[in-house]
């Protein structure tokens, strides 16, 4: 069965309900900080914002705490709840989209390293255009994919897991037309190299938003739809196999 | 925490307080009815066992120069003037009828112990206080301390002599009476009575002969033969292990022997058997009956109205006067059932009725009637606390419902069937009044269990303590004069009971254990 | 794309998520020991199963879970026709035990319930000796030898789990035994007379967690030989015991299929709240 976004405020015990429901608003909160810190990392070398380069390599601490905070609730609930279900797929689908923030907090602040270097060499701005395109892209699948989660909407989810290949395929592009820069001129090997990690890192926070999405499926859906192709997948086969 | 309007728990609240005059009357029930049964056994004790005692004889000599003697008993303040008077039981019934004597303290001008004092039990006439004069053998005449030693021994061999003579005629000569009125005489019988009878007499020959010369308080001489005499004893010279050995003797005679003199003397042995054996014979008829009404009632039968209006009946019987039972016990067992059995069985010696009359069958089955109730409401309840866990799980392993029934069900419940016997034998040991109608007897000297086919005799009269008592006490010549005996059988049927009560309880303690049963009653 | 291309996919793709959605119901026909067909029970005009089908596996532990009152010790006691002893029962619908029907009335209700054991939510030893609890059954049985009902009882309490705390003291009440144990001691009686199905009725309700786990490691080691159907109360003992949860309802079944399904991703809503301690409804 399909369970909505508020099944988990319907437990004889409320303490229980208070619980489930602090791990949500906690992993929402991080989701918010970790969406900030890329924007952060993108806007400091669109704006060659040295200064708020390092802030975004401070603030990675802070998203490591967050981490380790939503791990700790999960085992307590997972310790003195024994929970079954749906119960059991959200604190699963926490634990792990937790751990992918994280990541996606790494990956910021990679961008924000790279920042500063390509901020501090004063090497122009080839390869910008790029960055500003993927960047708005990535940030919009994390927007959704935490919405997804906060709503239960697998449709939103759905469209991220598909949104994924298009990022996917403009990075492919991306990277054709810096290598092309890169063999004209030697000199901007260097800092477009610096680019190309910074589009690398957005593909990742791509593909872990990604991952998001897919938690969600399989917290709502109780349907793991990891490393199965997209292309093959549509809402309708979801609910086909939810009620099979 | 403290929650408001609750006192917290082990505080001086209102709960003790409450609770406190409800404790104190519990309390004071329960100390009321220990004191009560404490009384009472006191008292039955006391007045019971004293009278075995050979306590002193005294040897009043009056104003008027009277000598009396007697055993000194209780004391009132005289009627007319100032002063005590005592009552002394100065026996000699043959001296003029009374035994007893109210003398003012004043009248008595000396009073003393003179070792020299007998107390003769005798077969006829109760006890006599006197002193001993002489002893005449045969030809020879004994006085003086020689008479006494010899009268000593001759007793003991009038004693064996009398006994010998009772077990001729009860254990030979009476059966062969019977067996001969059973099918007309045998030449060879005849022959056997008549050497029988021979016996007897030569043992009476040789019990007779002696005689002793008593003088009583007045001086005044008596001969009485000595094969009247049962005992002698001189209380005055006795020391106190001496006295100890006659209570128990004559405790011991109390309890082995048949009554003498109209039930106002003697033993009661009889009747404890009578009563014993009828507990026991009631015993056997009413458990199996009860316990099968139990077992259909709980177990079998339907639980509709009709079963609940047999169970509301039943508990009803438990409230019916047992006299009542005693009606329906002669009017049908006795007369019903017994006239039809003598008809059937034993038309030869009608009319003298067999089973057409009282007897140990039909009060046994007259009291097993009277605790059926008891046994019935005390083994359903013990049914009914079985759990039905205990049920199920032997259906669980394959039993039926009979299996289950007689191997899980009815051997847990027995300590509760044990209840409802000790509850019965409780009643029926101390019920009088219906076996006054159908079998007790004042005196039936023979016990209904002896060595003769077909050993138990179901049609006989027997002896109950409880009428014993009633008897006594109300039937004998002299009430004062009996009362010693009854609260002697008193106590003795209170011990009866308790004994038999004992029994029943270390019966069900011993199942319980054995069936780990976890009641605890 | 082509119509031609995607079909085959699609179905693969369907194939591998049903993989994912967990085990179904995998028993054959041959496989089944208890079948429950259209069961209907009323216990004076109160209906306390309404139309149940279910197929219990052979060497499984079947579970039935639910509410108190919903009917399932009801289910369990009409498998070895328990329920006969309570008067004014109506009855529809059939059970089977291997393929025959409990109810036909050839059919011998004590042999019946000792091919279909059954152990009480409390323990529940007669007030006799360890041994002959255990012999009880087999002396009903009769014609046996004493050194037969002797191996066997060894046997029984072997399997039980139990031999090794009592063998020196067969002949103690069995009212002298813990709690866990005396319930072991009912197991084995219940073994001892070699029953194909083994019902349990919330075997361990009484019993400290220890004894408890005690009585679920003997339920899984008995698995190979017997069929064994668990009514329990405790969710978390239906899931780490069981193979199947049969989950009931107000005398329904509402949804029945392999534990490790049942207990990540129930199908029906009903179930799901059940389970993770939401009000029914």
């Amino acid at each position: 069965m399909d369970i909505t976004s508020d099944t988990h405020s319907q437990h004889i015990s409320r303490q229980f309900n208070h619980e489930l429901e602090e791990l949500k608003t906690h992993l929402m909160a991080m989701g918010g900080l970790v969406e900030k810190q890329v924007q952060d990392a993108v806007s400091s070398l669109l704006d060659a914002d040295s200064a708020l380069a390092s802030r975004v390599v401070d603030n990675d601490r802070a998203v490591n705490d967050m981490q380790v905070k939503i791990d700790d609730e999960c085992t307590r609930v997972l310790a003195r709840r024994q929970p079954a279900a749906s119960d059991l797929r959200l604190v699963l689908a926490v634990i792990r989209a937790a751990s992918d923030l994280e990541r996606i907090g790494d990956e910021a602040s990679k961008i924000a390293r790279n920042a500063i270097e390509l901020v501090d060499g004063n090497n122009g701005t080839r390869g910008f255009v790029e960055v500003r395109n993927i960047s708005e892209h990535v940030r919009h699948m994390m927007r959704d994919a935490l919405t997804s989660f906060a709503r239960f909407d697998t449709e939103l989810a759905m469209q991220v897991v598909q949104e994924d290949e298009r990022v996917d395929s403009e990075y492919q592009s991306a990277m054709r037309s810096l290598m092309t820069f890169m063999m004209e001129d030697a000199r901007s090997i260097s800092p477009v190299l610096g680019i190309m990690w910074i589009l690398r890192a957005l593909e990742r926070v791509g593909d872990h938003a990604n991952n998001l999405a897919e938690y969600v499926i399989y917290l709502v859906k109780g349907l793991d739809i990891r490393h199965i192709d997209p292309d093959d997948l549509n809402q309708e086969l979801l609910d086909d196999s939810s009620t099979s | 925490m403290k929650i408001p309007g609750h006192t917290a728990v082990g505080m001086p609240g209102k709960r003790r307080t409450r609770e406190g005059p409800l404790a104190w009357l519990a309390a004071a029930s329960v100390a009321l009815s220990l004191i009560m049964l404490g009384a009472l056994l006191v008292l039955l004790s006391v007045k019971g066992l004293s009278n075995f005692w050979p306590a002193t004889v005294h040897q009043l000599t009056l104003k008027g120069g009277e000598t009396v003697i007697g055993v000194p008993l209780e004391t009132r303040e005289l009627p007319s003037r100032q002063g005590l008077e005592r009552r002394y039981l100065t026996a000699n019934r043959d001296d003029g009828g009374g035994i007893w004597r109210w003398l003012a303290n004043d009248q008595i001008t000396e009073d003393t112990t003179p070792e020299d004092l007998v107390v003769l039990e005798r077969r006829h006439w109760g006890t006599f206080f006197g002193r001993l004069v002489a002893l005449q053998s045969g030809d020879q005449r004994l006085t003086g301390p020689d008479a006494w030693t010899v009268l000593e021994s001759r007793l003991k061999e009038i004693n064996a002599l009398r006994d010998e003579r009772r077990r001729l005629t009860h254990d030979e000569i009476l059966p062969l009476i019977r067996s001969m009125e059973d099918q007309d005489g045998h030449r060879s019988e005849d022959r056997r009575l008549a050497d029988l009878q021979r016996r007897a007499s030569e043992l009476q020959q040789r019990m007779q002969g002696d005689l002793v010369v008593l003088e009583n308080g007045q001086g005044r001489r008596q001969e009485q033969a000595l094969a009247e005499i049962l005992e002698a004893w001189r209380p005055n010279a006795m020391a106190w292990h001496e006295k100890l050995g006659h209570w128990v003797r004559e405790l011991w005679q109390f309890l082995s022997q048949g009554p003498r003199d109209a039930n106002t003397a003697g033993g009661v042995w009889p009747a404890i058997f009578g009563t014993i054996l009828m507990v026991l014979l009631m015993s056997i008829l009413v458990t199996p009956f009860g316990v099968l009404a139990a077992v259909y009632l709980n177990e079998v039968a339907h639980q509709g109205r009709l079963t609940r209006l047999v169970r509301i009946g039943v508990r009803n019987l438990a409230g019916v006067p047992s006299i009542v039972y005693g009606v329906f016990g002669l009017g049908v067992f006795v007369y019903g059932i017994g006239g039809s059995i003598d008809r059937w069985f034993f038309e030869s010696t009608l009319p003298s009725p067999t089973f057409g009359t009282g007897g140990l069958l039909w009060a046994s089955l007259t009291l097993a009637l009277l605790t059926l109730p008891v046994v019935i409401v005390a083994t359903e309840e013990g049914l009914s606390r079985i759990p039905l866990h205990q049920r199920e799980g032997a259906l669980a392993l394959g039993a039926t419902r009979f299996e289950t029934l007689t191997r899980v069900v009815l051997p847990m419940a027995t300590p509760a069937m044990l209840t409802g016997l000790i509850l019965a034998v409780a009643r029926a040991a101390g019920e009088v009044a219906p076996l006054m109608l159908v079998g007790v007897a004042k005196l039936a000297p023979q016990v209904p269990l002896d060595g003769e086919f077909p050993f138990l005799h179901l049609e006989r009269k027997f002896m109950h303590l409880g009428y014993h008592i009633y008897d006594a006490a109300f039937h004998s010549s002299d009430v004062q004069a009996a009362m010693p005996l009854v609260y002697a059988t008193a106590l003795l049927l209170v011990t009866v009971i308790l004994v038999l009560n004992l029994t029943a309880i270390f019966m069900r303690h011993y199942l319980r254990k054995r069936h780990g049963a976890p009641v605890r009653r | 794309m082509s119509i031609d291309g995607e079909l085959p996919k699609r179905q693969l793709a369907q194939a591998r998520l049903g993989n994912r959605r967990g085990a179904v119901m995998e028993f054959s026909a041959a496989d089944t020991c208890l079948d429950i067909q259209g069961l209907t029970l009323a216990y004076g005009g109160k209906t306390a199963l309404k139309d149940l089908t279910l197929r219990i596996p052979r060497h499984r532990v079947t579970a039935f879970i639910g509410p108190s009152g919903c009917g399932k010790s009801t289910l369990l006691r009409a498998l070895n026709r328990l329920h006969d002893l309570n008067e004014d029962v109506s009855r529809h619908g059939q059970i089977h035990l291997d393929g025959h029907d409990i109810h036909d009335p050839r059919v011998a209700v004590a042999e019946l319930r000792r091919r279909v054991g059954m152990v009480f939510q409390a323990p529940n030893p007669f007030p006799m000796s360890i041994y002959d609890n255990v012999a009880f059954g087999l002396r009903l049985q009769g014609g046996l030898s004493k050194r037969r009902i002797d191996d066997v009882v060894e046997w029984a309490l072997k399997s039980a789990a139990l031999w090794d705390e009592v063998k020196g003291r067969l002949r103690a009440s069995a009212w002298s035994l813990s709690g866990g144990q005396q319930q072991r001691l009912v197991i084995a009686r219940t073994l001892a007379v070699e029953p194909e199905v083994l019902l349990l009725d919330e075997p361990a309700s009484a019993l400290d967690p220890i004894s408890t786990l005690k009585i679920e490691e003997l339920i899984r080691t008995l698995k190979p030989h017997l069929t064994l159907v668990l009514v329990t109360h405790n969710m978390q003992q239906a899931a780490r015991v069981s193979d199947y949860t049969a989950f009931l309802h107000n005398g329904e079944l509402v949804e029945y299929g392999p534990t490790d399904t049942l207990f990540t991703h129930p199908r029906l809503r009903r179930t799901e709240n059940y389970i993770t301690g939401r009000m029914v409804g």
